[in-house]
Formats: structure tokens, C-alpha cells, sequence
């Protein structure tokens, strides 16, 4: 991954969290939330091959633990990222053959979603945090699975499109 | 040559992770560094998301009301574009009106318990991103808001200044499920701990094993040292159901909150109050009736409603004047 995707990838990602903090989160969906950075970024990092899904897991992590909404500590979304990254990256074939379909991408990408937030309830759990009950948790895990398996189709040609104008010649 | 790459995957997962763990152990151990990123972070974001915020606003609502018409949409001519626009200025000045409705609510209940608040609005609120229950105020440390002070509504308290900015404050709502406070009941002045549990209803367990709880108590803050992080007095929420099982020393149940925490427009973050609690009197009434009071001599309306960010001085109204007063009574203070 060249220095300069990983400068283009950042920027990207402050965007997106720029977005995320300051429209989607005033949208009052019927059901919990919607995490359209999540959302995002999980679609990213399928699309990478080889380390690059686990630098862009850590870029997107890195900007999530920005939130000042956020009650965890610095880190931990990267650390989260970062693994699932190193997921996508060691499960490479069968991935690709996941995301030949744009419907079984999606549903690759909310199973996604939801594997990160329930990663960051268990890792929040083992630092000492207080996320509420069991039941309201996966709640929100469920209700961000839905909204993510609606909005995705949307998104993902742009994502697509973004990922082809961010690699250099080289790359290609 | 696979399995170099796999060597320099794990070498490469290994450095990311350890970077991880070392930003999390700075974090836990409360190195400015990363706390001053998030606050970078938050300034940067205040502009961005108060623009956003009113725009959104009055937009959202339109677009609302454009799905409910539906069929007729196709029909819209010039002048239906010209009456759009004329409602979408009336939505932006009923917008207005909601929030001085509710910027009203939030300085009677403060002149009444003799709080001296800031108002603010909310122009965020939580990420979904995070398990966590906050909003964003657009008013900071340089209108003299600092952590843990507690902020309140129309109705009662909304929750608790978690951290400042400049321009901005977040507020950690009552609802979050690591929210705890103090409160007693006005019935019996009985002390319990409230929790928030994510939603709009809160446990209450009481701490005196005699001390027992009755649907429809009414529950107050029972204040902290030096009035932070919680002021005494202020309207908490009604117990909805009690738990009577005997195998627990203190009583516990479920309780309402007074405040609507999913809609918050305009809020009151108090910088000081009295050291005595107001007592029941601040408690919402559940079906309030409008008293119309004649004088000689009318407040004058104009210079009543402060903006969000002045902060208001208590006003002389007796607390026993009925709830909702009719003409907002706060004076301003510079």
C-alpha cells in the first residue's frame, strides 16, 4: 500500500467521519442507529488485497477513536479494525468469492458490521466498560445490521469507484 | 513467496496491534495526549456539525412532510414550488418556535429552583459507532460551562457535562448505561442510586433496607459536594413499577424519566445554583392547566427570551407559582 493511499485513505476517512458525527447521527432512525463509517470502511477493506485490508482497518480505526462521543478508550476501534482487517486478509480467497455478487456482498458487509460492534462490546466488557444490558446491545447490533443491509447497495459502487481512483498506476 | 507474505501480514498485524494496545494504555492511564486529540477533534467538529445541525433541522421535517403527500407530488406546478418554499420557511419558523417553546420550559424550571443556567442547543448527538447515550451542545467553556455540571430540560434532568471544548460541551445523558446518580424520593426523602439502561426508563436501587419505593414516587437529585456534579432538587422521574421480590436487602424498581431525552432542542447546563434543595415544587404536574395572571404592569416580552449562550441569572417568581407560567420571566445578566 503506497504512501500515498494511505494519505488518500486518511483523508477519506476524516470525510466520512465528518458526515457521520455531524448528519447521520441526527437522523432519529425508527430502530437504534445507523453506522454508515462502519459501513463504509468494512466495504473498503474487502475490496483490498493483502496487508493493505489490515492498514486500512487501522486507518479507519484510528480515525473512529477521534469520536469525542465515543466511551472507549483511544485505541480501541483501531485494535478492532486492525484484527478485522487481518481477518479479511487471511481469508482472502474466500472472501473474493463473496464479493463477485453485490448480494452476497452486502450481506458480507453487514455480517461485518456486526462482527465489529460485537467485537467492541466483548473488548469494552474486558476493559471495564459499561454498555448497557445484553439485550439492548445486540438490540443496536441487529437494528445497525438492517439499516446496513438496506443502505449498503447504495454506497457500493461509490466505494468501488473511490478504491480504483485511490490506487496509483502501479497499483493497478 | 506465500508464505512470505504471510509472515510480513502477521509481522505487520503484530506492529498495528501493539500500537493499538499502547494508544489504549495511555488512554487508561490518562495521558493528555490522546484526551487532547478527541478535543481537537470535537473543535474541529463544532462548525461543521452546528452548520449541519441548522440546515437538517428545518430540512428534515420538510422532507417529512413531501412523503406524506405522496401521489400529488407529480402534480407540483410553479406556484406549488412558490408555496413550498413559503412552507419550508414556515417550517424553519416553526422550528424556531419549538425551540423557544422548549428554551421557555428550561427557564421556568430554572427560576423557579433558583439555578443560573446557560441555555444551548443540540447539534449532535451520539454516534451509533459507540454504545454511548450523548448529545453536543453548541455552547462551551467560554460560556462558562465545565465538566460535570448537570443539564437539564423543560421537565427535569437530562444528564451531566462530560467533557468541554471551547465552542462545545457533550453531555452524557441520564439514559447511558454508565450514568449513575444519587436521588431521593420526595415522599419518603429515601436515598437510592438511578442508572440509565439506553432507553427512557432507569433502575432504582434504594440504599436504606427500611426505605421502600410506591409506583408514582416522585424522584429528585440528591445533590453532590459543592453542588457538582449534581445540583439538589432537580425533577429526576416517576417510579413506573416495583420490584417486590424478598431476596434483596433494599428495594429496587423501574422509573420514568420526566425529561423526553430523543427530544432534546434546547437545553440548560446550570453553572450555579443554591445550596438548599428546591424540594417537590420543581416536579412536572402530569396534566398542567394554563392560569392566566392579570397585572398592572406587563414584564416587557422583547428583552424575557435570552438566546442560547446568555446565561440567566434566577428570577424572583415564588415557587409555588403554578406550572406552565404564561409569560417567561428570566432577566438577562451580562
Amino acid at each position: 500500500m503506497s504512501a500515498l493511499r494511505v494519505g488518500i485513505f486518511l483523508a477519506f476517512f476524516f470525510g466520512l467521519f465528518a458526515i457521520q458525527e455531524s448528519a447521520i447521527s441526527l437522523i432519529h432512525f425508527p430502530i437504534a442507529g445507523f453506522s454508515l463509517y462502519l459501513a463504509i470502511a468494512i466495504a473498503l477493506m474487502a475490496h483490498e488485497d493483502g496487508n493493505a485490508a489490515i492498514i486500512t482497518g487501522f486507518l479507519a480505526g484510528f480515525v473512529l477513536d477521534l469520536s469525542p462521543t465515543s466511551n472507549g478508550p483511544f485505541g480501541q476501534w483501531a485494535l478492532i479494525l486492525t484484527l478485522v482487517g487481518y481477518f479479511f486478509t487471511a481469508n482472502r480467497e474466500s472472501i473474493a468469492d463473496l464479493t463477485t455478487s453485490p448480494i452476497t456482498f452486502v450481506i458480507f458487509v453487514t455480517l461485518g458490521v456486526s462482527a465489529a460492534l460485537l467485537t467492541y462490546i466483548i473488548f469494552g466488557t474486558l476493559l471495564g466498560e459499561h454498555n448497557g444490558s445484553l439485550k439492548r446491545d445486540f438490540f443496536i447490533i441487529f437494528a445497525n445490521a438492517i439499516w446496513t443491509m438496506l443502505f449498503t447497495p447504495i454506497f457500493l459502487p461509490a466505494v468501488g469507484k473511490f478504491r480504483q481512483l485511490a490506487l496509483s498506476s502501479k497499483e493497478r | 513467496m506465500a508464505r512470505g507474505s504471510g509472515n510480513r501480514s502477521r509481522l505487520l498485524l503484530i506492529i498495528l496491534l501493539v500500537t493499538s494496545l499502547f494508544f489504549i494504555t495511555l488512554d487508561l492511564r490518562g495521558v493528555s495526549l490522546t484526551k487532547g486529540s478527541r478535543s481537537v477533534a470535537q473543535t474541529t467538529l463544532a462548525p461543521i456539525q452546528r452548520t449541519v445541525s441548522d440546515i437538517f433541522s428545518p430540512v428534515g421535517r420538510f422532507f417529512n412532510d413531501i412523503k406524506n403527500f405522496g401521489g400529488i407530488k407529480n402534480q407540483l406546478t410553479a406556484e406549488e414550488a412558490a408555496n413550498a418554499q413559503l412552507k419550508s420557511d414556515l417550517l424553519a419558523a416553526e422550528d424556531v418556535k419549538g425551540q423557544l417553546t422548549q428554551l421557555k420550559g428550561v427557564l421556568d424550571l430554572a427560576g423557579r429552583g433558583k439555578y443560573q443556567v446557560v441555555a444551548a442547543r443540540v447539534i449532535a448527538r451520539g454516534s451509533a459507532a459507540s454504545f454511548s447515550q450523548t448529545i453536543t451542545l453548541d455552547q462551551g467553556s467560554r460560556s462558562g460551562i465545565k465538566p460535570d455540571m448537570s443539564v437539564i430540560s423543560a421537565n427535569g434532568l437530562v444528564g451531566l457535562v462530560k467533557t468541554v471544548t471551547s465552542s462545545t460541551a457533550i453531555v452524557q445523558l441520564i439514559s447511558d448505561p454508565s450514568f449513575k446518580v444519587g436521588v431521593r424520593i420526595a415522599r419518603s426523602q429515601s436515598v437510592g442510586v438511578l442508572q440509565g439502561e439506553g432507553s427512557n426508563t432507569f433502575s432504582l436501587q434504594l440504599l436504606d433496607p427500611a426505605g421502600t419505593i410506591q409506583v408514582g414516587d416522585n424522584l429528585l437529585t440528591n445533590g453532590s459536594d459543592a453542588n457538582r456534579p449534581f445540583v439538589p432538587g432537580v425533577p429526576v422521574g416517576q417510579v413506573t413499577w416495583v420490584d417486590h421480590t424478598t431476596s434483596t436487602l433494599t428495594q429496587s424498581g423501574d422509573v420514568k424519566s420526566y425529561a423526553n431525552l430523543n427530544d432534546l432542542g434546547v437545553v440548560s447546563v446550570i453553572v450555579s445554583a443554591p445550596t438548599s434543595a428546591p424540594a417537590v415544587a420543581l416536579v412536572p404536574t402530569p396534566q398542567p392547566t394554563v392560569t392566566v395572571y392579570l397585572t398592572a404592569a406587563p414584564t416587557p416580552v422583547a428583552t424575557g427570551i435570552p438566546v442560547p449562550g446568555t446565561t440567566v441569572a434566577p428570577t424572583a417568581t415564588p415557587s409555588s407559582m403554578p406550572v406552565p407560567s404564561v409569560t417567561p420571566t428570566a432577566a438577562k445578566k451580562k
